[in-house]
């Protein structure tokens, strides 16, 4: 299926439930609420109608049976002419429709609608009260059945809504047709009033008459419809509100849930963060001990060192001296020879413990940075190595001012070291030149050893900074191989970098940096 | 007893070379050789083996391996300087250890100078003559009487 049709069909969905629901629901409250307020207003408009149409009958009775047969007795008595007529005081539907007349008269006046009444007749002495079909047909209808005591119904007249009650008038009696038999038998009076054969010729048994009245009821009903309207509008509205507050309690619902879950996995980043921290501070922690350990360890191994290993260098060097002094005699030159290769091995050995202990002592040192002048310290270190050799020729070129950062008893042995080295390296030249200085490359300052000695090939150059290696024999130059191990491993703790240019016979330089 | 040097070392070579020095130097005086610390402590206080000698009769001058058995020089010169008898006697620490935490630890204690001992004998001879030269003839120890305490 098309995704998109998906998506535009489950939208229609939704509108229609968002909207379909409410307006369905709402029409059915308002149907409802219509009905039983027309109901309740009809009940109402009915009641009173019918207290308007009792109180006529009641009036229609009273006329009937009190005022007319007082009439006829005054006249039998001679108190009234026997020829009195007049429809004013001897017909009840006369007399009945003008006071409803007036009653209308004083509904008006209190400002509500007129109601219409009739005694609606097929033969009518008066033409107004002659039956519309309608009327005629419901005078046919009492006729017929005479189980029937009234009909009510809405009927439209002009357009208008009208509530209608009609109930038969009274059944001809023989009294009843003293007027409305045959004319000839009727009143003089009545006679000289009426011409024609209107409200004559009845007969006996027969319902002659019918009374309706009707009341408008247009305007309750549009009553009832507003308020039916009113009520589904707002119960239209409501079940909108219901339906928006569910969906954004939905809504509230699954963000809620969607942050829960987030909080939940960011609490398990949170710890799983903190456990991996946990774990490398114990890391930390166990290669630190370890570190510490070890570095108490080699502590106690150049302690040793220091103590045990030259007490009997110094024991073999004393005895054989002892040897040479004490004994000298009974030994030939080859014997003495040998003694002082002893004595040359004792010193040698003595010299590289030395060594190998300044290395550990430096290397082992806390690398302590400020600000140093390196100029000064190459000075000291030239003047120690010139006052050490006072024979030798050598021009040593210090550049003035070099500062740098770092530890300066580690520098100095640094300096010591290469300085040492090159003027060891010249002792065969007649002029030995050995130059300290600075140059900057590739934004950093290089710090060089310069000197004019034998150099080394660049071959070698690999195996320059290695504990003991030697690129010269013994005999040529003396010294221990430890000397530019030195150098290096402090260059590296300084974070810096070491390295060396020479040329066979031409000379050698040291760049370092820091 | 005169004036005489307490010489405190394990090691036997390391003794006789220093003797053989001293003769070499012409240094006559008696030396009295304590071969671990607690020896020297013992001898200094007439303690223990030593406890019939008179304890006044101090050393010109203590020369103090540091690297000792049973007590190390440290812990002795420790217990020297905290003694009033023995506070103000002459401590040279000779030692073959060049360490910087030694030679500091032992200043710290009181010592009164620190010699290493050179590997090569020559040296180590002239060493010894010029300590028997200095403390047992320029120096003016501590008078026997009046030592305060």
């Amino acid at each position: 299926m098309d995704p998109k049709r998906t998506m535009a069909t489950s939208k229609t969905l939704r509108v229609l439930r968002w909207v379909g629901v409410p307006i369905l629901v709402a029409a059915i409250t308002a149907l409802g609420t219509y009905f039983a307020a027309r109901a309740y207003v009809l009940r109402q408009a009915e009641a009173n109608i019918r207290d308007v149409l009792l109180s006529h009958r009641g009036f229609h009775l009273y006329i009937q049976r009190e005022m007319i047969p007082e009439f006829y007795r005054a006249m039998e008595d001679g108190r009234i002419a026997s020829n009195f007529y007049s429809p004013k005081v001897l017909s009840s539907s006369y007399i009945v429709r003008v006071m409803h007349g007036f009653f209308n008269e004083e509904r008006v006046a209190d400002g509500l609608p007129s109601i219409y009444y009739k005694m609606a007749a097929d033969n009518p002495r008066n033409p107004v009260n002659r039956a519309s079909p309608l009327e005629s047909d419901l005078i046919h209808r009492f006729n017929q059945d005479r189980s029937l005591r009234e009909v009510r119904s809405m009927v439209t007249v002009d357009g208008q809504q009208f509530l209608l009650r009609a109930v038969p008038f009274l059944e001809n009696t023989k009294a009843c047709l003293r007027c409305h038999g045959r004319r000839a038998d009727a009143p003089a009076g009545l006679q000289a009033l009426y011409s024609g054969e209107g409200g004559f010729n009845e007969r006996e048994g027969i319902i002659r008459a019918v009374e309706i009245i009707r009341a408008p009821v247009s305007r309750e009903i549009q009553i009832a419809a507003i308020a039916s309207a009113a009520v589904s509008g707002g119960l239209f509205g409501l079940l909108l509100l219901f339906l928006f507050n569910t969906r954004l309690r939905g809504l509230v619902q699954s963000r809620t849930r969607a942050l829960e879950v987030e909080i939940q996995e960011r609490r398990h980043a949170e710890a799983a963060v903190r456990d991996l921290n946990l774990t490398l501070e114990r890391r930390v922690a166990e290669r630190t001990a370890q570190l510490s350990a070890v570095n108490r360890e080699l502590d106690a191994f150049a302690y040793s060192v220091s103590h045990d290993l030259r007490a009997p260098l110094r024991a073999i060097d004393g005895f054989s001296q002892a040897l040479q002094e004490d004994c000298g005699e009974h030994l030939d030159e080859a014997g003495k020879g040998y003694l002082d290769r002893v004595r040359a091995g004792c010193t040698r050995m003595g010299n590289l413990i030395e060594d190998l202990l300044q290395l550990s002592r430096l290397t082992r040192r806390e690398v302590e940075r400020r600000e140093v002048d390196l100029s000064a310290l190459a000075q000291e270190s030239a003047e120690e190595l010139k006052s050490g050799a006072p024979q030798r020729t050598a021009t040593f070129t210090i550049a003035p001012g070099i500062k740098a950062s770092g530890d300066p008893t580690l520098l100095r042995a640094v300096l010591d070291n290469l300085l040492g080295n090159a003027f060891k390296f010249t002792s065969t030249r007649p002029e030995a030149r050995i130059e300290f200085g600075s140059l900057p490359q590739d934004g950093q300052t290089v710090f060089f050893v310069r000197d004019n000695g034998v150099g080394f090939d660049m071959k070698y150059a690999d195996k320059l900074f290695g504990t003991f290696q030697r690129l010269h024999a013994t005999e040529a130059f003396e010294g221990t191989g430890i000397g530019l191990a030195t150098v290096q491993r402090i260059i590296l703790r300084h974070g810096g970098r070491v390295w060396a240019q020479s040329e066979l016979d031409r000379g050698t330089t040291f760049f370092f940096t820091l | 007893m005169g004036k005489y040097i307490l010489l405190v070392e394990d090691n036997p070579d390391d003794v006789a070379l220093a003797m053989r020095a001293l003769k070499k130097n012409h240094i006559a005086n008696e030396v009295v050789v304590a071969r671990d610390g607690v020896e020297a402590l013992d001898f200094l206080f007439a303690e223990g083996a030593q406890r019939d000698r008179n304890p006044s009769d101090l050393p010109e001058v203590v020369l103090l391996d540091l690297k000792l058995p049973k007590l190390h020089g440290l812990e002795v010169l420790q217990q020297i300087r905290a003694d009033e008898r023995t506070q103000l006697l002459p401590v040279v620490v000779l030692t073959t250890s060049s360490e910087d935490r030694d030679i500091v630890e032992s200043y710290r204690l009181g010592a009164n100078s620190y010699i290493r001992k050179p590997v090569d004998y020559d040296q180590f001879t002239e060493a010894i003559r010029q300590l028997g030269m200095y403390w047992l003839v320029l120096n003016q120890g501590v008078p026997n009487t009046g030592v305060p305490g």
